[in-house]
Parts: structure tokens; sequence; C-alpha cells
């Protein structure tokens, strides 16, 4: 069963991908699913959200339905149709 | 200004920030009293004293720094210790916009203290040419009422949030790159620490910015430290401010404490 997922981007990551959009991913989906799923939606973003290994870069925040998720099982997290997942790159200059 | 109608929530209203000292019953001389004749009326005497008293360490003297400086200068903050260990180049000056084509190969905190004192002479400045470490931190960050992480890096400013959390100063975290930026205020004890809200730094990337980014985050940084300092307004705990200056937006990231942060924390991660 596929379930569709909405996805929030901010700043890079909104001019890479969109601010608003849905995703649709095979059930039951993870955050490190709906991450590759995004990626996947434009090749220019090949590289901005997984690592060489495909795992969701650790530098990425991601949060599920407003809700920050972190730690080392972060990328299992599941996500639900209907679900908000909304993903913002840090920034490091001064 | 912030147009967030999905990620939201409220700003605590402000709460008394744990590592403020404050000295009481500081005059202001005639002088001052003109100078800040347009701000009193909104701060009253009480906050132009806090300004006057507040020590602050401000890390970094380029981009976010410039206008760190000049506006807290501009504002009357008492004592401003600046930390720098570069030498002004001709390619930071579309954003430093404290440094002039004649400081180029200066020490920045030199350039710097010499336009703030131009400014501001009845304040004081420390101007220190180092770069901030683990061995400094802690004595950098001594006698600070709050501390301004205007940084290029992420590696020194986990050493001013370990120094922030040892010596329960407030910090507030500012960066950016190309046309966004991020601000958080962190009070030790109460919100996210720096290592919680960003457990891992961002990928080196090669830096670009325009300097009128750096100019805003900036000055949303130097709001912040004056609304600290003078106890009024709401600040950014335990959220993480996100403009988007290309297409000119403000929203609000949550932040969570992370009970096993390795710093803040019991650091059970291992």
């Amino acid at each position: 069963m596929m379930i569709s997922v909405r996805v929030r981007a901010f700043a890079r990551y909104r001019e890479l991908f969109g601010e608003r959009f849905e995703v649709t991913v095979p059930a039951p989906a993870t955050v490190r699913d709906v991450v590759m799923a995004v990626e996947e939606s434009n090749p220019r973003g090949m590289g901005e959200l997984l690592d060489s290994g495909g795992r969701v870069k650790p530098s990425v925040i991601v949060l599920v339905n407003r809700e920050r998720v972190t730690g080392s099982h972060r990328d299992d997290h599941p996500v639900a149709g209907g679900d908000e997942v909304a993903i913002y790159p840090p920034v490091a200059g001064g | 200004m912030f147009q967030d109608d999905d990620i939201f929530f409220t700003l605590p209203v402000y709460a008394e920030m744990q590592g403020m000292i404050w000295e009481k019953g500081v005059m202001l001389s005639e002088r001052e009293r003109e100078r800040y004749s347009r701000q009193l009326p909104l701060i009253g005497e009480e906050g132009q004293e806090r300004l006057h008293s507040a020590s602050v360490c401000v890390a970094g003297a380029g981009g976010l720094g410039s206008p760190v400086l000049l506006y807290l200068a501009a504002a009357g903050v008492g004592h401003l210790r600046l930390v720098d260990p570069d030498r002004v180049e001709r390619s930071n000056l579309n954003r430093q916009i404290l440094h002039a084509e004649p400081d180029i190969s200066r020490f920045k905190v030199e350039s710097a203290a010499e336009k703030v004192r131009a400014l501001n002479p009845d304040i004081r400045i420390e101007a220190l040419p180092v770069a901030l470490n683990a061995g400094n931190a802690q004595t950098l960050a001594g006698g600070m009422d709050l501390l301004l992480d205007a940084l290029d890096n992420y590696e020194a400013r986990y050493h001013l949030n370990r120094a922030a959390l040892d010596q329960g100063i407030p910090l507030v975290h500012a960066a950016v790159n190309g046309f966004f930026g991020q601000m958080t205020t962190i009070v030790p004890g109460e919100t996210a620490c720096l290592q919680c809200a960003f457990p891992h730094p961002p990928e080196s990337v090669a830096t670009s910015v325009i300097g009128v980014t750096a100019g805003i985050i900036g000055l949303f940084q130097a709001l912040e430290a004056i609304k600290i300092l003078i106890r009024d307004g709401e600040v950014a705990k335990n959220v993480l401010v996100v403009w988007d200056g290309r297409c000119g937006r403000l929203d609000q990231i949550p932040l969570v404490r992370d009970p096993a942060c390795q710093v803040c924390g019991k650091g059970d991660w291992q």
C-alpha cells in the first residue's frame, strides 16, 4: 500500500524541492523513506539530504508533525499517511 | 512578521535568566541622557542602566559581529569584549561592514574597536585577537552577562556553548549562509543548548553570503541581546528563528532540550 506524506522544506531545501508538497512512499514508511523520496524528486538535490551510505545526513534537522526527531534511530522513525515531515539545513557562516 | 501558519507555537514570556549580574544605581551623565534620549522613553532609565552595566562577549568580528557591535555600542552596552583571531581581507568587505579598504591586514578586533569607540566613547571595548578554543573559552566568557555567537564555525561554537553552560551565562547563537540565516537564545538549564539544537555540525561548504543576510541576522541577534539585557519582551528560547531572504520569510522551528545531550544532559548517548 502506498501512503501520501506532506513535506515542508525550509531555506535551501525549499529552493531545491519546493516549500510544501507531498510524496508517495510504500507503507510502512520511515523518515529515511520520505527523505529519499524528497531527494529523488529533483536531480539537482542529489547528495543534499542523504549521505553516501544512503542515510539521512546527521546535520539535517528533521521534524515529524512539528516535533524534532533526533538520535541514532532517527532514520527508522515511523511516518504515517498524512503526517508532515519538515526538513531544514542548518547554516554555519558568520 | 512571522508568517508561518504551520509550524507554530508560543514564545515563552521572558523570565529571569540565571547568570546575570546587575549593578544597581548607575547614574547616567547628561551626555548619556542626550545620546539615549530617543530610546529612554522605550526602555526607561532602569533599562539604560542595565545596558550600561552589562558586559557582553561578542565572539566573531565579521559579518554578524559587525552589525552586532555597531548596534550594541550605539544602544549603550557598557562593556564589549571582542574576540576574533583574523585579519581583515578584501573579500570580507561585502558583508563585514565595520571594516573598510584601509583596514585590510589589520586585526578585525582592532579595526572594529576603533569604529565602535568613535561611535560611542562612553563604553569600554576589549579587543582580543585570539581564536576561541577549548583552552580559553571559559576565560573569555568569565565575568560576562551575555555571550553572542557571531562565529563562523561549529567547533568554536561548541566551546562557547560549553562555557555558557558551565558558567550559567545566556548565549545567543546566530549563523548565516547565502540568503539564509538562523538565530536562537540558549539559557543554561532551561533551554536546548547548542549541542541539543545541532548535535552534528553542518558540512563545511564554500561560504558565500550576501552581506544583507549577515546584517539582518546580526540585527536579530543584537535585538535579542538588548531584550535579554533589559529583561523585556520575548526571546527565542527553544526555537530556531529561520530567515529565508529569497522569499522574505521568517519561520520558527521548535527546539527541545535533549535529556541525553552529551553537554547539557546526562550524556548517556554513548
